[in-house]
């Protein structure tokens, strides 16, 4: 019996069948189909079918697994073969575009130009033209006022900077008929935007839009160099900096020393001109019962504060104090 | 095992498709940067696109956008020319490096002038993009003004040029034109 059944399960799922039952087809032929309905239909008698059965359900989910597995490993076979495929194809046109870009910068240097043997199609001179002009358009933005044409009016952009570095960007959008209005934009609700628009916007436009630059420009440089003064300096400040939201008011504290006592100084600076982005006024005081000769250094440190850029001024302190 | 062996390839796909998009757009810069055509040519080349348009033209994408496109876009910068006064004669960049669309650098020679008054500009400009925004920077200024008649403006040509603060350059090149362009007309009123 165990050599039988051995023999069976070297034999392929067909041929066990075939040796079991060679007179009739399938399964549910050759045996009952389940193994409860068994004990009804044959009683009393012992037949190996539970063993050859749960060979065969053996067998046939080995076999259906081997398939399985094989479908699997021809699907990665294919998809390795299509990613071998599609980076042959990457490379291929890599080495085209480097060849391309090499020959084009030989050109520069040769000439100075790169021209195209041929003529070039009319498509690619517009191609070329409107590419142009997008980066003339790019310009405008860097020069501060900007603006595209809408249907009803005009979308405006106004860029801040402070020295090289450009900041935000606000936009209004304004409608043109039947009069010169804002319909929306994107400016801070503590700039007066409203007190410029009603003084110029419907008299001069160009005026409008310069004024409206100036406050917005001072501002974000304003805020820019209170940005920079937390970032570099936050170690030599006292607890943190308070600004106002529209930058034109900041306190912040720092320590001097004086005879090996450190001695607290609050700075007070207060932007007067709204378009001004230095302070019109910088108030430094210090503890009551502090050292006279301080009121001297105090003195400097706020002629300091009123003359340059904020993280300048602190920069030139903290230098100055170094080097004592 | 299969999975890290397809993983290498991935990677390499990856690594390929970004090369060559950033090459592919080196090729457009280069080539953009050192062509030059005139207004002429320009002309000519839209005349012979309407002729295309009305003949049988079969080509990929709609040609008359082109041409509208263009159209639109001079009248924006016209637009603008006119509202600030500024007007750019001649405008070359050269892209010096990119680096996938993290960074790129370039040098920008601009010449125009601002309602009577003439400047030559010569700029690098950094511009930087991250998920959250972009930013630019100038890292470079150079400014030639024809120094005559506006003396007063050298020390705060210089002063700008210093601070790279081209924006400012051109707010208060703009304010100053326009305030002399006022004067001159008052002037002329009364002889």
């Amino acid at each position: 019996e165990e050599e039988k059944s051995s023999e069976k399960r070297k034999a392929p799922w067909g041929r066990a069948l075939a040796t079991a039952s060679p007179d009739r087809g399938g399964l549910t032929s050759a045996f009952p189909p389940a193994r409860g309905s068994r004990g009804k239909m044959e009683e009393g008698k012992t037949y190996p079918q539970d063993g050859v059965l749960a060979y065969l359900e053996t067998l046939e989910a080995q076999a259906h697994e081997l398939a399985l597995k094989q479908q699997e490993e021809e699907q990665q076979e294919k998809k390795l073969n299509r990613l071998k495929a599609r980076v042959q194809e990457l490379r291929a046109r890599r080495d085209e575009l480097r060849a391309k870009v090499e020959l084009q910068e030989k050109k520069l240097v040769d000439k100075g130009v790169v021209t195209d043997p041929a003529q070039p199609s009319p498509q690619t001179v517009l191609e070329w033209k409107i590419k142009s002009i997008k980066a003339m358009l790019q310009i405008f933005h860097l020069t501060g006022i900007s603006g595209k044409p809408t249907k009803q009016g005009v979308c405006f952009c106004i860029s801040t900077a402070y020295e090289g570095t450009y900041l935000a960007s606000y936009y209004l959008d304004i409608l043109t008929k039947p009069e010169v209005r804002i319909q929306r934009h994107s400016v801070p609700v503590f700039i007066p935007l409203e007190q410029i628009a009603k003084k110029y916007l419907q008299t001069d436009l160009r005026r409008f839009l310069s004024v409206l630059w100036e406050h917005l420009n001072a501002y974000a440089g304003r805020r820019y160099q209170a940005e920079q003064l937390e970032e570099r300096f936050s170690e030599h400040i006292e607890g943190t900096l308070q600004k106002n939201s529209l930058c034109n008011l900041l306190v912040f504290s720092y320590n001097v020393s004086r005879n090996g006592q450190s001695f607290p100084f609050t700075v007070r600076l207060l932007y007067g001109d709204l378009c001004g982005s230095l302070p019109t006024e910088a108030t430094i005081s210090c503890t009551p019962g502090a050292p006279a000769s301080l009121a001297e250094t105090a003195a400097a440190h706020s002629d300091a504060f009123r003359r340059l850029a904020l993280h300048r001024a602190f920069r030139s302190l903290v230098d100055a104090k170094q080097s004592q | 095992m299969d999975n890290s062996v397809h993983q290498v390839y991935e990677d390499e796909i990856q690594l390929l498709e970004e090369e060559i998009k950033l090459l592919a757009e080196k090729c457009e810069d280069i080539h953009q940067e050192s062509t030059f055509f005139s207004d002429e040519e320009i002309q000519m080349a839209k005349k012979l696109f309407q002729r295309e348009l009305q003949g049988e033209y079969k080509g990929h994408g709609s040609p008359s956008d082109l041409k509208s496109q263009l159209e639109s876009l001079e009248g924006d910068l016209s637009f603008l020319m006119k509202l600030t006064g500024i007007q750019f004669t001649r405008h070359s960049k050269k892209t010096l490096e990119k680096c996938k669309h993290f960074y790129a650098c370039c040098t920008e020679i601009l010449s125009g002038n601002c309602q009577s008054l003439p400047f030559q500009l010569e700029f690098q400009l950094l511009e930087m993009q991250n998920k959250e925004n972009a930013s630019a920077a100038v890292t470079d200024l150079s400014i030639i003004m024809e120094s005559g008649q506006h003396s007063e403006l050298s020390k705060f040509v210089s002063s700008t040029e210093e601070h790279r603060n081209l924006l400012l350059f051109f707010r208060s090149l703009s304010s100053y034109a326009e305030w002399y362009e006022h004067r001159r007309c008052t002037f002329l009123h009364f002889k």
